[in-house]
């Protein structure tokens, strides 16, 4: 892979596989759950069709889940492989959510209800009510089954501590402070911080080292809410280098839907991050190429590479390979070295189907082909 | 000493079911409608028993702090999602298409006074003019003044409906006044709206500020026509509110909406001596900070508990 030029690479999500819901949820498996199966182990060449059905229409023990469970993480690899990209993962298959799946696999949280993200739409949120600390490494399992299977180069991702922070209620930690405290404000920046350092010490710093003593050597931290309090912004940084000072490993920091000016100039001291993968294909339109906050980069002398957004996640329309070589060539412009460009879509393909996931991924393997034609 | 709510309040279970159900066409609106009437009921009933004095309907049917108006007045179509100041909740960016103005119709879809025996004892909560015309899309004014204007117009005639409807009060939820500071022309547009929309209004006016810290534009608010201004204590660092005398009551939010902790009512009242101290208000109000709607709803249940247990031991102290 040294050398390619425009490394194509997976964000995380992917929708989770019908029949693998079916299958945990105590459901009757249907012919259209059959149908996923065979179809998408046409495209990708799935080699354990006849395991994964012999399971699916067994007993549900604990152990058939668990194989279903490992089984369906395969599926998603050979998926994404199929669409050409170069660094793959397991599609999250076997997380709940990227806030959950954390949250319930480590100690000190607790779950209170849902809370409205918008509209009719609403989230679990839990609270940390103890100190937190690590139970287990959570994402070991996966990324074994993902080594042993994956034909491409893997990036693990991971849930980053600031967001599992920002998007928890902070209990424990203001309580402890409350005493020291008479300013409201000073005391929840004070505890916010306490409780941000502490997740990425005791639960993802455990985690990292699990998974790089195994074998992993690109982890990407997600990091959806860094911007959401911008004068946080330097704690995120904190907490990062917190995490990962001293190991051996590649890391990268993905960040979307946010106005990426407020990382700035804090993002530079980011110690061990080589690469910022950015969602901008939303903000873009069909026609207008505005990756302008890609000149941030230039702004600050930041030289990290780029993993740059170039489809849309939360459209079904499937982007021409021709719309996103010009987002690839624009973006080249921008920063004036190809080689630091690796292409993505802007975030997690969750919430789109398996065949839209795939023409999408298809599109922008052959849109960095063809803008790596024209480079090269 | 009073304490009442401050904003939209999360929704039952129940009510949360009924609202998906509906999305997914298995129910009908007006079994929403009618999911939404219990919940109002029994939000009524836990804030008669924690002994709040106004009460409010708890904005259930709302989507966010300004889709009402979006019936409610002309000129006003709901946008894009956006995120609603720094938490993990977005709200529908308002775009202003046309003149903007009150219809003069419709309220009682959103401002539920029916469901309500105490005649004399309801609170209505409105957008602030200011935050409201930031917040939005402007497709149709020139200026941002036009159009803060032509909302502090529409919310003026608002106000009058809703006082011929019985509220004893009206609170304007203006959190962007404080936010990220606010230049010095802003203070004076903002400033002009509520001389339209609050002054001789027929019923006691709040001025509610949250997400931000209040402390170094005190001055500033302390000017505005309305009877109280509400001060959130958790976006506000007391050390730089300045010593002042003040001629208005205060909103003290001194239940934090953002987090699930359960204060003390000790803390509480500890609390309210130091705003007390510092500002000398004519009168003092306990509420949350903001709306309660950013809490599961037994952990807002255990708050709006909680500001009623607050507010007998700080009673017990005057």
């Amino acid at each position: 892979m040294m050398g390619k030029l425009f490394p194509t690479q997976d964000i995380g999500s992917l929708p989770k596989a019908p029949w693998l819901l079916s299958f945990l949820r105590g459901k009757e498996i249907t012919s259209s759950d059959f149908e996923h199966l065979r179809k998408w182990v046409r495209v990708s060449g799935f080699e354990e069709e006849s395991q994964t059905l012999s399971l699916l229409a067994g007993p549900r023990t604990a152990e058939a889940k668990e194989n279903v469970r490992k089984l369906a993480s395969m599926f998603s690899v050979r998926f994404l492989e199929s669409t050409g990209l170069d660094y793959v993962y397991d599609g999250e298959a076997n997380r709940i959510e990227m806030y959950e799946h954390p949250v319930r696999n480590s100690d000190g949280f607790q779950f209170h209800g849902n809370v409205r993200s918008f509209d009719n739409k609403y989230y679990r949120k839990a609270a940390c009510v103890g100190k937190v600390g690590f139970r287990k490494p959570y994402h070991l399992d996966e990324f074994l089954t993902v080594k042993q299977y994956a034909r491409k180069g893997i990036k693990v991702p991971v849930t980053g501590p600031y967001t599992i922070a920002e998007w928890s209620f902070n209990e424990f930690y203001q309580k402890r402070l409350t005493p020291a405290y008479t300013d409201l404000r000073k005391l929840k920046h004070e505890a916010k911080r306490e409780f941000v350092l502490d997740v990425a010490k005791e639960i993802i710093r455990p985690n990292l080292e699990a998974l790089v003593e195994e074998g992993a050597s690109w982890i990407q931290f997600d990091e959806p809410a860094v911007t959401t309090k911008p004068d946080e912004v330097p704690l995120f940084v904190e907490a990062f280098n917190e995490s990962t000072a001293g190991i051996d490993c590649k890391f990268s920091v993905h960040i979307c839907y946010s106005d990426y000016r407020v990382l700035y100039p804090h993002i530079t001291d980011l110690r061990n991050c080589s690469q910022l993968a950015l969602e901008f294909a939303n903000r873009d339109g069909k026609k207008s190429l505005s990756y302008d906050q890609l000149d941030l980069l230039n702004e600050y002398d930041d030289h990290r590479e780029i993993g740059l957004g170039v489809v849309d996640v939360h459209v079904d329309d499937v982007e021409s390979p021709e719309l996103i070589r010009d987002r690839i060539l624009h973006a080249t412009k921008i920063l004036k070295d190809p080689q630091r460009i690796y292409v993505n879509p802007d975030c997690g393909l969750r919430t789109r189907t398996w065949d839209i996931a795939h023409a999408k991924l298809c599109s922008l393997v052959r849109g960095a082909e063809m803008a790596r034609q024209l480079i090269a | 000493m009073e304490a009442h709510l401050t904003g939209i309040f999360p929704r039952s279970d129940q009510l949360v079911e009924a609202t998906r159900a509906a999305d997914r066409g298995k129910a009908t609106q007006q079994d929403v409608d009618n999911a939404v009437h219990l919940d109002v009921r029994k939000l009524l009933d836990l804030q008669r028993t924690a002994g709040l004095d106004l009460l409010v309907d708890g904005q259930l049917n709302w989507q966010d702090l300004f889709r009402p108006f979006s019936e409610l007045f002309f000129g006003i179509h709901p946008g894009r999602l956006a995120r609603w100041f720094d938490n993990n909740t977005f709200y529908r960016e308002p775009i202003v298409t046309d003149k903007v103005a009150f219809r003069g119709n419709g309220l009682r879809r959103y401002f539920q006074s029916q469901l309500v025996r105490e005649q004399t004892g309801l609170k209505a909560i409105l957008p602030g003019p200011f935050t409201f015309a930031v917040m939005s899309q402007n497709n149709a004014y020139q200026t941002l003044a036009d159009l803060v204007d032509d909302l502090a117009h529409a919310t003026k005639d608002t106000v009058a409906k809703l006082v011929s409807l019985g509220y004893r009060c009206v609170q304007f939820n203006d959190p962007q006044l404080c936010y990220k500071g606010s230049s010095q022309d802003a203070w004076v547009l903002a400033r002009n709206a509520y001389d339209t929309c609050a002054k001789g209004a027929g019923a006691v006016t709040v001025l509610h500020t949250y997400f931000g810290d209040a402390g170094p534009v005190t001055g500033e608010l302390l000017n505005f026509t309305v009877d109280y201004i509400g001060f959130d204590l958790y976006s506000t660092s007391l050390e730089s509110v300045a010593q002042h005398d003040c001629d208005k009551g205060i909103g003290c939010g001194c239940v934090d909406g953002r987090n699930s902790l359960l204060e003390s009512p000790e803390d509480i009242r500890s609390l309210i001596s130091r705003v007390a101290e510092k500002l000398n208000p004519k009168d003092l109000f306990l509420c949350p900070n903001c709306d309660l709607e950013f809490l599961p709803y037994t952990v807002a249940e255990k708050k709006l508990q909680l500001l009623g247990s607050a507010k007998r031991l700080v009673s017990q102290q005057e």
